[in-house]
């Protein structure tokens, strides 16, 4: 047998193909794939939600409820104060129980509802407002989450995310990190539009307990001037609409339907 | 805004960095590997038990060459798309295929004055980083028996 040296013409070891090609097909279709069972599974859960009845929201609610810190002890007459309006819009929120309410120390301008149906308000929220009806707007705000149950839709939502991320990527391995902005584009869009439909529920329930629309926008107008950044690409990630955005379309529904706009009572 | 940039140069620099720098370290190893092979393809190199030339053999010893590469973000990237859909992990091979090359060369570079290596053998071990079932790099080991043939 004669051994010839030589070298092979050609590396069948290695493949050829342009290694991005390969990264980028397989990122897309995960990604393609886990956005449209997020689309598809975020569908169920508004329709699971919709069908709730009120005793299993109930029940819901004490499951998901979080354990807050009490409210601080010098907030108690705000806070109280802030609970009557609370207790006077529920006819009109059509809810049928009282919500609770924890005051939270912090300059931040701002009121949130968490899993289990508690109102968070933010001590800053009431140094900001400058009339009970612009309060009123605000506490009818987060009514109208309740009422239009958007903390079980987030909730639901936030299992969904977390479960399509896990089942795709494993525990671990980061790339739910990279799949995660396409999943906040949509989040961030749903978010929006439940801002806007809770605005304007908030704003019937204004409507309703004061007879008049006066005060709607007071908080939108003093907070307009720090948003002034929010414009382009942002736009399209913020989780609420923008300030303009929410008085503009608030104006046009208070003229659309002929709401009358009176004097505001003080604070 | 500013939480979805963090998360995404987290994942895009490293990658981006694992890309270039990675692609260029492996094109200029691909080239010495070629320019290598070919100025050591005179010595005969098998992995039969005995050796091609006939004679007295006045010597022989144990030759080996090993290489440790690393991985790059890139690469390891591909691998982690790869874990869910399955298929062959390309951008594994050109990294397996440098280092079997090289620990070879290294392997023949070792004894310049040998008539042939015999028994060829090559063996690949993984060396983990601290994480857990993270491949760090990879090491081939080529070993081999250098004959030297008696000239009168």
């Amino acid at each position: 047998m004669k051994y010839q040296g030589s070298l092979p013409q050609h590396n069948d070891n290695v493949s050829h193909e342009h290694p991005l090609k390969d990264f980028l097909l397989i990122l897309g279709g995960l990604g393609a794939v886990g956005v449209l069972a997020f689309w598809l599974l975020g569908f169920a859960v508004d329709w699971a939600v919709d069908g709730l009845s009120p005793q299993a929201e109930a029940r819901l609610n004490s499951v998901a409820a979080v354990n807050l810190p009490a409210s601080p002890k010098q907030e108690t007459k705000r806070g109280e104060r802030v609970q009557d309006l609370l207790t006077g819009m529920q006819q009109c929120a059509g809810l049928n129980v009282i919500p609770r309410l924890r005051m939270h120390q912090s300059p931040v301008p701002n009121a949130a509802v968490v899993p289990g149906g508690t109102i968070i308000v933010f001590t800053g929220l009431l140094d900001r407002v400058q009339s009970e009806n612009g309060l009123a707007f605000v506490l009818a705000h987060e009514l109208a989450h309740i009422g239009n149950r958007d903390h079980l839709r987030a909730l639901g939502r936030g299992i969904v995310l977390f479960g399509i991320s896990a089942v795709l990527t494993g525990s671990d391995s980061g790339v739910s990190a990279l799949l995660a902005p396409a999943a906040h584009l949509g989040t961030a869009k749903y978010s929006r539009e439940r801002e806007a439909l809770a605005d304007a529920r908030a704003l019937q329930i204004l409507n309703c307990r004061y007879g008049h629309a006066g005060g709607a926008t007071e908080l939108f107008e003093a907070l307009k001037k720090a948003d002034a950044d929010v414009s382009g690409l942002s736009h399209y990630l913020a989780s609420h609409p923008s300030m303009q955005a929410r008085i503009d379309a608030l104006a046009r529904t208070i003229s659309t339907q002929g709401m009358p706009v009176r004097a505001v009572r003080p604070l | 805004m500013i939480e979805l940039v963090i998360t995404l140069s987290f994942w895009g620099v490293p990658i981006l960095l694992g890309y270039f720098f990675g692609r260029a370290a492996e094109a200029k190893h691909f080239r010495s590997i070629a320019q290598r092979e070919e100025a050591s393809v005179h010595l005969p190199t098998t992995s039969a038990k005995a050796p091609i030339g006939t004679g007295p053999i006045e010597r022989s010893e144990l030759v080996h060459g090993s290489v440790v590469v690393s991985i790059d973000y890139f690469k390891r990237a591909l691998a982690a798309l790869r874990t869910i859909i399955g298929g062959p992990v390309k951008s594994h091979e050109s990294l397996l295929d440098r280092a079997r090359r090289e620990a070879v060369l290294r392997m023949k570079e070792s004894c310049p004055g040998a008539d042939e290596i015999i028994n060829l053998r090559l063996e690949t071990c993984p060396i983990a980083n601290n994480v857990a079932g993270d491949v760090g790099s990879v090491e081939v080991l080529a070993y081999g028996t250098a004959v030297y043939f008696a000239h009168p």
